[in-house]
């Protein structure tokens, strides 16, 4: 470091916008972890839907539970306590276990029961009808179950609150043990549990997770074993793999860095100082983006740092281009216009990604422009004027000139080039497997084994399909019901058939109007009804008398207005009926959850003809033409980047032969990265794209680099040693990344591994000065 | 939230200043709450009655209750399959099975689909399995968690009564009489209205008979005064 006057007080200005802008950070900076952000905009109605189900709908909250590791009694009790426990937790919209509460239903709706039940759309309350129930009441007095029913029976002795209930359960009823439900084998009590949170908000759906937790740890203890699934879980799972795998690496490659940056310059302060370019990048970056996005994702923060890092590049090419007579600031000056051809060229490329149509991929953009340019431009005016004379001279290095004598002997190898190539080609056309991955399931995979626990669960509870989906467009809410009602016959049929194994739709809970209301109608009046139970009670045990809140109950439910959602709002209910029913804008919309689904296509049969304004909702097929269209904008992005970066490249040379000499390793890499994944099986992914961009701003760099040092010796050692600790340090951070568990960190990590060594290599061999223009000087 | 247990007798009762009141003991059983003879320990009555699992024993049940004009009876066989583990068969005159096991009740009759539930949501039958099972488990240790015990009569015809400890289970009252080793009469009484709009009497009882006292005739028009004065005959 220079001890200049001058030079303090520039280290003290930057030292303090560093302070500012990490000030404004700090207040400003909302980290988001709502990975839709990073889907693409939807197109179709269809993409639309998916995108408002996949992070919100009620199949996507449910989580599943298990509790295992005890005999089933204490299993039961377990989970009866968990219930008790969570029934009102706030991360929970409900919980259960299967065990019928009585309670589902409000007090004050208790009338309505008459009208919830279809008992009346087949039977009446007549005296056959009354006699066979009243029967039957008088065995369950004297059951077990005598003393439960006891205080009950006087207001409903056919029991129509229990129909109620029973109708409220899953349709395909899962196995029971002890009342609550368990897996076939009797081995472990699952429950089910819908968060508030959506399934991609990892830090919400973590506080669930531990809610979960402690309610086990304080209700039951021993080696009772919890065993939760589901969506939230699983985005919990990855989002704490990726942070502590990023964290991990990240930590490794920053401890390998400054040893390499000991290693290479031999000056701690030279190293230190290094570092500012780097550290203004990250801040101007997180500061571009809040303040033009308002929120910063986490997935942005991991990509950006990454693509950024490249940074560091640019103080290492003044560093190891230290000129022994120069000043740092001359020799700054020398390197500007390579330095920014590179530099504006990536830049230019990520500005296209702006253009993306998904805003997660614009706020990458916009952090790796403002952070490249802020980098570039501190490292030529600002670091220069700190940095000392002092330190070595790579141009007099013998151990370079040697390794750069080695280089120059080489042939040259234009039509090897070409020949690789044209391999490379053959290589991309035949690879056997499809060239992109549509699945974007496959970029957060959870294990397997996992996976097939989840299919399990979901398989014994009965819970719904995670791909299917029925969606019913309608004017409110009444048509609505009226027109889930309506397909209840196809779809029971659609059962019969063994197409799916159950449903769920709004109208299982709430009848429309018009079949309450009928169901009233077929309600007897006070006396005819009296006279009904006087006849029924006849040959039974009960006292005449004994059915008095029955008949007041029945008066009661004949003028009652029918019961609407907005009723139920506040009971247990209401928050799952919203779910499958919510108006909105003067439309109404609804779902119909599908479970075991067994027959797709005649579920797209049935959706056909079921007729207008209703859809089956095919989530995979939505994602899946929802990446395909993201990758088509994309490409046509990297397609403009490319022509952006030749132009720039262009108007910085000037010649011809020098942008064919600059731009082929670059190319020729890009096609050797697509031939080795493609090769080696993989499909690729977005990652993959973007991660061929940061490739291709190395080799850029690379190539730029050895082209300007073409005609000075000393030059030339060092920018052989600028660009030989550039590659080292990148080839060790992504080759970090390549060794990541993670698909979405191993997809970077490989491709921008394959193309520092590519390009290192390539550059060498196509860009480095030839023999003649090497002896010229 | 309504619950049908919250509605229970003794739930809805908790409410009414009397609803404090315990039944006295040995209302239900002997003429008189005599003091228990020497001789005649209840730790150690209690761990005579200790039955092995399994154990079978035949039964005869009367169920009386505000809402019934007459009792309904029915026989059959009580199991105890071990600790938590019961069964109680039906025989007559319909078949139906109710299995015990911990929190869990389920019950199956013929013709009808079977229906379970919790304990939870029946605290009375919870009170009176718990103290059954603490009666077959020979297990006064068990028994006095849950209620307080008291012995009267001699070792020919002895009666526990049982005064639950739960405050909202004190209308309840549990009495068991029996005969040297063995039980004769297993009853349930409340004195609390069944629900409301129902009248107050005369509450609601079961009275199970069992073994030899199962096989003796019922009289034409049984009452509980009738079935409790059986009970305690030799």
């Amino acid at each position: 470091m220079k001890r200049t006057r001058q030079a303090l007080l520039l280290f003290a200005l930057w030292a303090a916008a560093l302070a500012i802008l990490g000030s404004f950070v700090q207040r400003q900076l909302v980290i988001g972890t709502d990975l839709t952000l990073f889907l693409p905009n939807p197109t179709t109605a269809q993409q639309r839907l998916m995108l408002e189900e996949i992070g919100d709908g009620p199949a996507s909250r449910l989580l599943l539970i298990a509790l295992e590791g005890a005999p089933p009694e204490e299993l039961a009790d377990a989970s009866r306590a968990l219930v008790e426990t969570l029934r009102d937790d706030e991360h929970f919209r409900f919980i259960a276990n299967g065990e019928l509460s009585l309670d589902a239903l409000p007090q004050a709706l208790l009338p309505y029961r008459f009208l919830l039940s279809p008992t009346l759309d087949t039977q009446d309350f007549d005296v056959r009808m009354l006699h066979s129930a009243l029967q039957a009441r008088a065995r369950d007095l004297s059951s077990p179950a005598g003393l439960l029913l006891e205080p009950w029976l006087p207001h409903d002795p056919t029991l129509e609150l229990l129909k109620v209930i029973e109708r409220w359960q899953p349709m395909q009823e899962p196995h029971r043990e002890f009342d609550v439900w368990f897996d076939r084998q009797g081995a472990r009590a699952l429950l089910i549990a819908e968060t508030k949170a959506p399934a991609f908000d990892p830090d919400r759906q973590r506080a669930a997770l531990e809610a979960l937790h402690q309610a086990l740890a304080d209700s039951a203890g021993g080696d009772l074993r919890m065993v939760v699934s589901g969506a939230g879980r699983f985005s919990v799972l990855m989002e704490e793999r990726t942070r502590s795998e990023a964290e991990l690496l990240g930590t490794i490659a920053t401890l390998g860095m400054i040893v390499l940056l000991l290693i290479a310059y031999r000056r701690i302060g030279s190293v230190v100082l290094s570092a500012l370019p780097l550290a203004s990048a990250g801040l101007a970056g997180l500061a571009a983006v809040s303040a033009l996005f308002g929120t910063v994702h986490g997935i942005t923060l991991a990509f950006g740092f990454t693509l950024i890092g490249v940074a560091q590049d640019y103080p290492m090419h003044l560093l190891s281009h230290r000129h022994a007579d120069h000043h740092p600031v001359a020799v700054a000056r020398t390197l500007w216009p390579t330095l920014a051809t590179g530099m504006a060229s990536t830049c230019i490329a990520y500005f296209t990604f702006l253009f993306s149509g998904v805003a997660g991929l614009a706020q990458v953009a916009c952090f790796t422009i403002a952070g490249l340019a802020v980098a570039g431009l501190s490292t030529r005016y600002a670091l220069p004027a700190l940095l000392s004379n002092e330190g070595p001279d790579y141009g007099a290095s013998a151990l370079l000139e040697r390794l750069w004598n080695r280089i120059a002997a080489l042939p040259s190898l234009h039509w090897a080039a070409a020949a690789l190539a044209a391999a490379c080609l053959v290589v991309v056309l035949l690879a056997p497997q499809p060239m992109w991955e549509n699945d974007l399931s496959k970029l957060t995979p959870v294990p397997s084994e996992l996976l097939r626990q989840d299919q399990e669960f979901r398989t014994q509870l009965g819970t719904p399909d995670l791909r299917y989906l029925l969606v019913i467009e309608a004017q409110d809410s009444q048509q609505a019901l009226a027109r889930l009602e309506a397909l209840e016959p196809s779809l029971h049929a659609l059962m019969q058939e063994g197409a799916i194994s159950g449903y769920d739709d709004a109208a299982r809970y709430v009848p429309s109007s018009a079949t309450q209301q009928r169901r009233q109608q077929r309600l007897p009046d006070t006396a005819t009804l009296r006279a009904a139970l006087r006849s029924a009670l006849a040959d039974t045990p009960f006292r005449a008398d004994a059915f008095e809140p029955f008949i007041a109950d029945v008066a009661q439910a004949r003028t009652m207005p029918p019961l609407t959602l907005e009723l139920l709002r506040d009971t247990p209910l209401g928050a799952s009926l919203d779910m499958l029913l919510n108006e909105r804008d003067g439309k109404a919309s609804a779902l119909v959850t599908l479970s075991g689904v067994q027959d797709a296509a005649a579920l797209h049969t049935f959706a056909a003809t079921a007729g207008e304004g209703i859809t089956l909702l095919d989530m995979k097929r939505a994602s899946e033409t929802l990446v395909v269209d993201q990758r088509i904008r994309l490409l046509w992005c990297l397609a403009a980047a490319a022509l952006l970066l030749i132009g720039v490249v262009t108007l910085s040379l000037r010649r011809v032969q020098r942008v064919a000499r600059v731009l082929a390793p670059m190319a020729l890499t890009t096609l050797v990265i697509l031939a080795a994944l493609l090769g080696a099986g993989v499909s690729l992914t977005l990652f993959h794209l973007i991660a061929l961009i940061l490739a291709a701003g190395l080799g850029l760099d690379y190539a730029l680099f050895f082209e300007h040092a073409a005609h000075d010796r000393a030059q030339q050692r060092r920018t052989l040693h600028a660009v030989l600790v550039c590659s080292v340090s990148t080839l060790m951070v992504f080759a970090l990344l390549a060794m990541s568990s993670l698909p979405v960190l191993r997809a970077i990590g490989v491709t921008v591994t394959l193309g520092v060594i590519s390009n290192f290599t390539l550059s060498l061999l196509l860009t480095r000065p030839t023999a003649e223009s090497g002896t010229r000087s | 939230m309504r619950t049908v247990a919250a509605t229970s007798p003794a739930a809805d009762q908790a409410a009414t200043p009397e609803a404090d009141q315990p039944i006295e003991p040995g209302e239900i059983g002997s003429d008189a709450a005599a003091p228990s003879p020497p001789g005649l320990d209840a730790q150690a009555l209690i761990a005579r009655l200790a039955r092995p699992a399994p154990a079978r024993i035949d039964f005869v049940e009367v169920r009386f209750s505000p809402m019934l004009r007459e009792p309904l009876i029915v026989s059959g066989e009580l199991g105890y399959m071990g600790p938590g583990n019961l069964e109680r068969r039906v025989l007559s005159p319909y078949r139906e099975q109710a299995t015990i096991r911990g929190e869990s009740v389920r019950v199956e009759r013929e013709g009808t689909p079977p229906r379970s539930f919790a304990l939870k949501r029946a605290p009375e039958l919870r009170a009176l399995l718990s103290g059954f099972a603490a009666l077959l488990a020979g297990d006064p240790a068990a028994l006095e968690r849950n209620f307080k015990v008291e012995l009267s009569g001699d070792e020919h015809a002895w009666t526990l009564a049982l005064l639950p400890l739960e405050r909202a289970q004190r209308r309840q009252q549990i009495t068991v009489n029996g005969s040297g080793d063995s039980p004769r009469c297993f009853s349930m009484r409340s004195t609390a209205p069944a629900s409301r709009g129902t009248r107050d009497t005369p509450g609601s009882a079961n009275i199970m008979l069992l073994g030899e006292a199962a096989r003796i005739a019922l009289p034409e028009a049984p009452t509980i005064d009738s079935l409790l004065q059986r009970c305690r005959a030799e």
